[in-house]
């Protein structure tokens, strides 16, 4: 089956099988093996990506279901020379332990930033709640997207 | 596999007249049990590309939903705060962020877990159900719906739900294992037709507690025509843990259900009747 993907900025036309999830179109067919996986039943958020704007489990998402649409995966989000604020703020907080799960924590990070610029501390923790850390702790997370948000902010 | 997706509910109801087809909604139960291989259809049809089954409107005295409204959507809509309070509350709190994003309420019924959030708050709302099919469309009292087995005939699609504007106050609870992801252990929805502080009808659900989210009759029945006070009250909690004793029956979970719900219970009562503000403004 074909789908049409455009994925951080890029257009792709895939012939994919009916079975496939957006995770596996990402890792296995475009080689972007940013995206995670966690558990594989949408209770860890290591594999959110952004589809449309709004952040979703890619391990949830059936290949067809992206059909048309606008994806962003950690490839797409700041550069070794120009991280995101939320990157920037993760590094420097120390959040980031084995980082299994920080490329999910990054993109909900972005996606509640780019419609909240200015989010609460309750704001941030719902927006942080789909995605689970096992080593860092969550303190330090959070801590790192309200630094960004500050800078965002400015 | 085969993969269908329609533009239109015409398109996708005469995909579904070939059997071993599935509707697929959100998917974020679906695609899961096929992984399990709980199920293996041999087409899934889309229903993410037919824009009519997305809308929330008001159409004279209903609050109509569409089937695949996400629970995220439902959750930032002021109509839903306004006309259908508990709903609103169930859709903040539902699995996480990207789970809100995907998931939909007409999947939330077709897949129609004992735990699913949407459930209670329709019942108490009173909320009807819009199937169509091949053979014709039938609208029937999900309360009604949740009693047949099995839920749907093959090839039914769940157009959407049409909620009373009766102007009931509402309010939502939930018991989880954790604030976030957690599938409900324990669920209550609560409407009320309130006039001079007087409880005049009520409409009392429960979920997780048992195959199917109900709602309890006699329960309702006990608590309508009475003054609201803090006996009414003890009187929603107490007859709402009879009503979960007597749904598990010696379930193992029913020793621990029939005390926890007094609490969750407490929780929804709470935010329904807080203070008189009724839109939670």
């Amino acid at each position: 089956m074909e789908i049409k993907l455009e994925v951080n900025r890029k257009h792709y036309i895939l012939d994919v099988t009916e079975d496939e999830r957006l995770l596996d179109v990402l890792r296995n067919r475009l080689g972007l093996t940013g995206t995670k996986e966690g558990c594989g039943e949408g209770e860890c958020g290591a594999c959110t990506v952004i589809m449309d704007g709004k952040t979703v489990n890619s391990c949830l998402v059936l290949a067809g279901q992206a059909d048309g649409r606008r994806i962003t995966t950690i490839e797409g989000v700041g550069s070794r020379r120009s991280p995101h604020p939320v990157q920037k703020a993760l590094v420097e907080v120390g959040a980031v332990q084995c980082g299994f799960c920080t490329p999910g924590m990054v993109l909900s990070a972005k996606a509640l930033l780019d419609q909240n610029p200015k989010p609460t501390d309750d704001e941030i923790a719902v927006g942080m709640s789909g995605n689970l850390c096992r080593c860092t702790g969550y303190d330090k997370i959070l801590r790192a997207v309200r630094k960004a948000s500050e800078e965002v902010a400015e | 596999m085969d993969y269908f997706r329609p533009l239109s509910i015409e398109e996708a109801l005469g995909l579904a007249q070939q059997p071993g087809r599935l509707f697929l909604a959100g998917g974020t139960d679906l695609s899961l049990h096929m992984r399990e291989g709980r199920i293996n259809p041999l087409g899934l049809i889309d229903l993410g590309k037919i824009a009519e089954l997305k809308e929330i409107r008001l159409e004279g005295e209903w609050l109509e939903i569409g089937s695949m409204t996400t629970f995220y959507d439902l959750g930032q809509s002021d109509l839903i705060r306004k006309q259908a309070k508990a709903l609103w509350q169930a859709c903040q709190t539902m699995g996480s962020p990207q789970i809100r994003h995907q998931a939909t309420i007409g999947g939330n019924l077709g897949n129609c877990s004992p735990a699913a959030d949407g459930l209670p708050p329709l019942l108490a709302l009173g909320a009807e159900v819009e199937l169509v099919s091949a053979r014709g469309r039938e609208r029937v009292l999900l309360a009604d719906l949740l009693k047949r087995t099995p839920l749907l005939e093959s090839g039914t699609l769940i157009k959407g739900f049409l909620i009373p504007l009766q102007g009931w106050d509402s309010g939502f609870a939930k018991l989880g294992r954790r604030q976030a992801l957690a599938i409900a252990r324990l669920s209550t929805a609560f409407a009320l037709k309130r006039q001079d502080g007087v409880a005049l009808e009520v409409r009392a659900a429960f979920g997780a507690v048992g195959r199917r989210a109900f709602l309890s009759e006699p329960l309702a029945q006990s608590l309508s025509g009475r003054v609201l006070n803090e006996s009414w009250l003890e009187d929603a909690v107490k007859g709402s843990q009879n009503a979960v004793a007597e749904a598990l029956g010696s379930r193992a979970s029913a020793p621990y259900k029939r005390v926890a719900v007094g609490g969750v219970v407490r929780q929804a009562l709470k935010t329904m009747l807080g203070g008189g503000n009724h839109d939670g403004d």
